[in-house]
């Protein structure tokens, strides 16, 4: 009877687990079988095992371009998430102050740039924003007199135009967390506070901070990964092949993609994808450690 | 009971979620709506043949609309399906007999690609070549591999100088000398306003001037030629009229021309449309007589666009294939695309069409196919592209050094190839 009661969980599990199985295991073990293999353009169908040449390769690849790739993304995850973070609970904060007028309005607006599908809006900011001829930016610096400015040209530039489509596109999703975060916070310990004499700073570090920091965690660690691995954003404003920029700007992601995706060699393509899950599973590991400790 | 129907719950979910895996049936796909089903055996009945491509959808018409006329008392249709990135789609699907088109419809520089992949019959296993005995042999040549011809020429295209009557002033100079003097009295970068817009970080844009110097991106063998002296030369040449021509992306340089913030841009056949919805009224001169510094003229790629067969497509509906390359390769759909969408036809026959032979557009493309060179078709070409992109984009965005510029390219180009292995 035991025997069968400890099954039975397991059995109820199993649609979700077949699920998962198929749409996350799967993918993940079938490119570590490519990356033993010599698929590439010359052998598409009559592929063969090849062992560990493509990480040879791969590992070969991850020279000074990958190292300063690597940098780049460590300082644009920072970056990004520190002010996601913070600029996110100034603003849930803000949405949440007593007596505020259309928060909800306010709160819908908010949501619109996380609604947008991420390739539309940065189609959107590379033509109606950073555009030399047709973006509003050199519009109005040009109504102002001055000259015209390549938003997407140099490394520098290029970054900082980046980041701010980003945070424009990720906000939203910590504005929302770090909300309804607030909300779960019990209002009589700000009264007891305030009647203690503590004033904002004061309940925002002893209070809301500790309440919401274990409700924003989770998000925070997600975005962070989501933030880590960015392609998009950088490969479709400064990349793309025919739009082109001038900035040589490389996350991880996009450094894999320009040397090995490129190529047509599925093989390597997979090496390289496996090591970067290395590289990530490490950074998830640590990542899950530290807030363990905290 | 509760846990039972739970159970029972499962279990549906399991199998439904499986259901996906099950072994495709040889079943034909669908066609069009309205269009007659297809048999396993293409000799007892109609038969749709499906033709992925990734163009224009009003050209890919023109063609469907005179190839079914031809076929219908063969009881053949063929449907044209857009697919965006289609080269990519193809080496997803090409091998793949449940999900592959029959044949498809794109330029010939993938053809390598293809054939490197195996997913292409030659048009000899299907088709008596005698079909393209009219073709033009650098539209035939074009389509061939190892001499093996793959691709069915329909039409090729090439770039050309189009410029808006009203805004260009005087006659088109005859040398890049006079046409730089000319652009740097008529451009103001920062009113917005400019004399010649081009795709000048694009390879393919820049091509003029790098097949005009002697230089080349990739020869024959495969050898990129980023780094070859000519190639530096034609970039650093490049560069000058780089800065006065905005930012050099497609979008930005056909809305310029199209608002009429640009007197003239150099592209293809593919814009007229766009021009003429703009209601411009435009003219249109051969970059074959704007000579260099040396004395050649400009003297771009040009691209043949055409048709290929998918060789899971040959086990059930060879015979119906064969039909509609006959059909396809017939100076008549060559006048259609000629007169409707301003398409060169690769069929020499179609020229003898009083109203072909007077079109403007087609006129300069037969002239300017004098001194363009077709876009080489090797698998390595494919490589190519976003090296070639990043050096041109060095020189003119941020103002690299040609021969540093070049190098990395070129160094980049080398282990891209390296890395098809």
């Amino acid at each position: 009877m035991k025997q069968k009661s400890r099954w039975k969980p397991w059995l109820y599990c199993v649609p979700a687990l077949l699920l998962i199985l198929i749409v996350i295991a799967f993918p993940i073990a079938y490119t570590g079988w490519i990356s033993l293999t010599n698929m590439n353009l010359y052998h598409w169908t009559d592929y063969g095992f090849i062992g560990l040449d493509n990480y040879a390769r791969a590992l070969f690849k991850l020279d000074s371009g990958f190292l300063s790739a690597l940098g780049t993304t460590l300082v644009w995850t920072v970056l990004n998430m520190a002010i996601q973070i913070g600029l996110g609970f100034f603003i849930a904060l803000g949405l949440n102050a007593p007596g505020l007028r259309l928060k909800r309005v306010y709160k819908t607006l908010l949501m619109v740039p996380w609604a947008v599908p991420a390739y539309i809006s940065i189609l959107l900011w590379r033509v109606g924003m950073f555009n030399t001829e047709f973006g509003i930016l050199n519009k109005l610096l040009s109504a102002l007199g001055f000259a015209k400015v390549d938003f997407l040209a140099g490394n520098g530039i290029a970054f900082l135009s980046c980041m701010a489509l980003n945070l424009w596109m990720a906000l939203p999703f910590m504005i929302s967390t770090i909300d309804g975060a607030l909300q779960s916070v019990d209002g009589s310990l700000y009264e007891s506070a305030t009647l203690d004499g503590a004033g904002f700073w004061v309940r925002t570090r002893s209070i809301t901070i500790p309440a919401i920091r274990p409700i924003i965690a989770p998000a925070a660690v997600m975005t962070t990964f989501i933030t880590f691995k960015q392609f998009d954003i950088i490969y479709l404003l400064t990349q793309q092949r025919g739009y082109m920029t001038g900035a040589t700007l490389n996350t991880v992601i996009t450094y894999a993609h320009q040397n090995a995706f490129a190529s047509n060699n599925y093989g390597l393509s997979s090496a390289v994808s496996m090591l970067l899950f290395v590289v990530i599973i490490l950074f998830s590991i640590l990542t899950n450690r530290s807030l363990r400790e905290d | 009971m509760k846990k039972g129907i739970a159970l029972l719950l499962s279990l549906a979910l399991c199998l439904g979620a499986l259901a996906g895996c099950a072994p495709a049936r040889s079943q034909p796909s669908a066609g069009p709506a309205g269009s007659p089903s297809q048999p396993a055996d293409d000799s007892k009945g109609p038969v749709a043949v499906t033709i992925w491509h990734d163009g224009d959808e009003g050209i890919m018409q023109t063609i469907a609309d005179q190839v079914n006329a031809q076929l219908a008392d063969d009881q053949i249709t063929v449907v044209f399906e857009k697919k965006t990135d289609m080269p990519n789609q193809l080496k997803l699907y090409g091998s793949d007999a449940a999900n592959a088109p029959d044949m498809y419809f794109y330029a010939h520089d993938v053809l390598g690609t293809f054939t490197a992949m195996d997913i292409l019959a030659p048009l000899s296993d299907v088709v008596d070549l005698s079909i393209l005995s009219d073709h033009l042999s650098m539209t035939v040549e074009a389509g061939q591999i190892g001499g093996v011809q793959y691709l069915l020429p329909v039409y090729f295209e090439t770039l050309v100088f189009l410029y808006n009557k009203a805004l260009w002033e005087g006659d088109i100079p005859g040398t890049t000398e006079e046409l730089y003097d000319y652009m740097a009295a008529h451009t103001d970068t920062a009113a917005g306003t400019y004399a010649v817009v081009n795709q000048h970080t694009n390879a393919y844009n820049v091509s003029p001037f790098i097949n005009g110097f002697g230089g080349y991106v990739i020869d024959e063998s495969g050898k990129p030629g980023l780094n070859d002296p000519k190639t530096i030369e034609a970039a650093a040449y490049n560069q000058k009229f780089g800065a006065l021509q905005a930012d050099g992306d497609y979008n930005t340089v056909t809305t310029l021309f199209n608002e009429g913030k640009a007197a003239a841009i150099i592209g293809g056949p593919w814009l007229v449309s766009g021009i003429e919805a703009a209601g411009i009224d435009y003219g249109i001169a051969s970059l074959s007589d704007i000579k260099l510094p040396n004395g050649n003229g400009l003297a771009p790629f040009s691209g043949i666009q055409g048709a290929g067969v998918l060789k899971v497509a040959l086990a059930e509906k060879k015979d119906a294939i064969a039909k509609v390359l006959t059909a396809m390769a017939s100076p008549e759909v060559g006048v259609d695309l000629a007169n409707k969408s301003g398409c060169a036809p690769a069929n020499n026959k179609s020229y003898d069409d009083p109203q072909v032979a007077g079109n403007e557009m087609i006129a300069v493309i037969q002239k300017t196919a004098s001194t363009a060179r077709p876009m080489p078709n090797i698998p390595e070409m494919n490589a190519m592209w976003s090296p070639a992109e990043a050096m041109l984009t060095a020189i003119n965005k941020n103002g690299a050094d040609p021969a540093q510029a070049a190098a990395d390219a070129q160094a980049a180009a080398e282990q891209a190839i390296a890395d098809m292995q």
